[in-house]
């Protein structure tokens, strides 16, 4: 009796678990593969937004580029003023070269986003 | 149900009053520095007056409770920890406690069976979400002592990585944010669920279990919904352990409410329920040694007694008692 209720539990378990992950697969396949190049060089020569407000919000500026250009492939980032920048950290770091530039802050807050377990980090480049 | 509303609307006017402040009134330094550091004088004061207070009481007598064999003869196995016999053991009784929540791993369930009967059953969800309930908030704590700190101490960078284990979402999801909050919530259902626990709880009760709810809730928000600034946040946080006045930055309206209601739990912790973090320690029931069969226990504020013993007696009475031709042990 015991063994019966298991086993329709497991069953019907893996069974929503094998249509879940169908589910999201399907999703999965409609999003292009390669995402389209960009449109625009990458420009260094100004900020996307006032130095105060880069300051205060530019977590929320990096999350919304990671989910938009990583999983919808919209990769550029249009400005208040209207100007254009592709969504890449180094579209950052070609202007804020200075290889503390993040970590200045961050070791002090103690915040460790993961960025650096794929990007590679300024520390590691030449 | 009006002692779960007036804690509930509490809760609420408390959480409202910083925002409101801080949104629309500016008082910023009324909520950053002058409230927090009122709050930790209080709690400090007030625990150590409490603590003093318990600890200057007598404990005349030998009154541990106990559960388990007696230290007896040699060849009846003496349970140590249940029935500590020196202070060793009792403190080892009282760590398990602490620590673990021995007494409450007992708690059991009585109730009527189909067939009218009365039965008892092992509850051990009470034990379990205590047990989550402040494993949780003692790891969210030290948590924050990346505030606290310049250089943040090693086992904290470590409680750090073990809590983000699950390495989801950005920045980081905690592990134990969702076990306190869970944790919370069911001791909160728990007393409203039953109706012999709606008639023991007290507004009192539901009071700190809504405020820490409220503290979870809002740093979550903070944490993962609105991300706020960490920087002026960091800043104000290493002013306050530096003991300076200065007035805080440019922080989120949301980080004075948390704030805010962490200085409320701080004032309300010395004079409330919550004392039992430090009762804990000092309940005689629990802390002494039951060695009431190996050394006399006198009660210190016994009058002595002035005994007078049938020697004293005769001596007092030899000439009488003689005339009356009574016996005498000594002639």
């Amino acid at each position: 009796m015991k063994n019966s209720k298991l086993f329709w539990t497991i069953t019907i378990f893996s069974f929503v678990l094998f249509g879940l992950f169908n589910l999201f697969r399907q999703g999965e396949a409609e999003t292009p593969k390669v995402p389209a190049p960009p449109q625009v060089a990458i420009d260094s020569t100004k900020c996307i937004a006032p130095a105060d407000s880069m300051r205060a919000n530019h977590m929320q500026v990096l999350y919304k580029w990671r989910n938009s250009s990583v999983r919808t492939g919209h990769r550029v980032h249009v400005a208040a003023n209207g100007s254009r920048f592709e969504k890449s950290l180094n579209t950052c770091l070609g202007c804020h070269d200075n290889k503390l530039f993040c970590f200045n802050c961050h070791m002090y807050a103690n915040v460790k986003p993961k960025c650096w377990n794929c990007h590679l980090s300024p520390m590691e480049t030449p | 149900m009006k002692k779960v509303i007036m804690p509930f609307v509490m809760v609420v006017v408390l959480a409202m009053t910083p925002y409101l402040a801080v949104h629309y009134a500016g008082l910023t330094y009324l909520f950053g520095v002058i409230i927090p550091y009122t709050a930790a004088v209080v709690l400090v004061l007030g625990v150590l007056w409490r603590l003093f207070n318990w600890l200057r009481r007598p404990v005349p007598f030998c009154i541990p409770t106990t559960c388990g064999q007696e230290k007896s003869f040699a060849w009846i196995k003496h349970d140590r920890i249940e029935n500590p016999t020196n202070s060793l053991q009792a403190g080892i009784r009282v760590l398990t406690e602490v620590l673990f929540f021995r007494s409450l791993f007992r708690n059991t369930k009585a109730e009527w069976h189909k067939d009218a009967n009365l039965a008892y059953g092992s509850h051990k969800w009470l034990w379990l979400g205590g047990l989550v309930f402040h494993w949780s908030l003692l790891i969210i704590v030290l948590r924050h002592a990346r505030f606290f700190f310049v250089m943040v101490p090693g086992f904290v960078d470590f409680l750090d990585h073990a809590d983000g284990f699950f390495d989801i979402i950005l920045p980081t999801f905690y592990v134990t944010d969702a076990l306190a909050l869970a944790a919370v919530t069911f001791l909160f259902v728990r007393r409203l669920s039953d109706a012999k626990m709606r008639i023991l709880s007290l507004p009192t009760d539901y009071f700190p279990l809504l405020l820490i709810g409220a503290i979870v809730v809002v740093g979550v928000l903070m944490r993962y919904v609105v991300r706020l600034d960490i920087m002026p946040v960091k800043d104000q946080m290493l002013r306050l352990v530096n003991f300076s006045f200065d007035a805080p930055g440019e922080i989120g309206t949301l980080f004075y409410v948390h704030l805010f209601l962490v200085s409320v739990l701080a004032i309300y912790f010395p004079f409330s329920k919550l004392m039992h973090a430090g009762a804990i320690f000092l309940s005689p029931t629990r802390n002494l040694a039951n060695n009431s069969r190996i050394k006399r226990h006198i009660n210190p504020w016994n009058k002595d007694i002035k005994f007078k013993t049938y020697s004293e007696y005769e001596d007092d009475y030899r000439d009488k008692m003689k005339k009356a031709n009574l016996p005498l042990e000594k002639q």
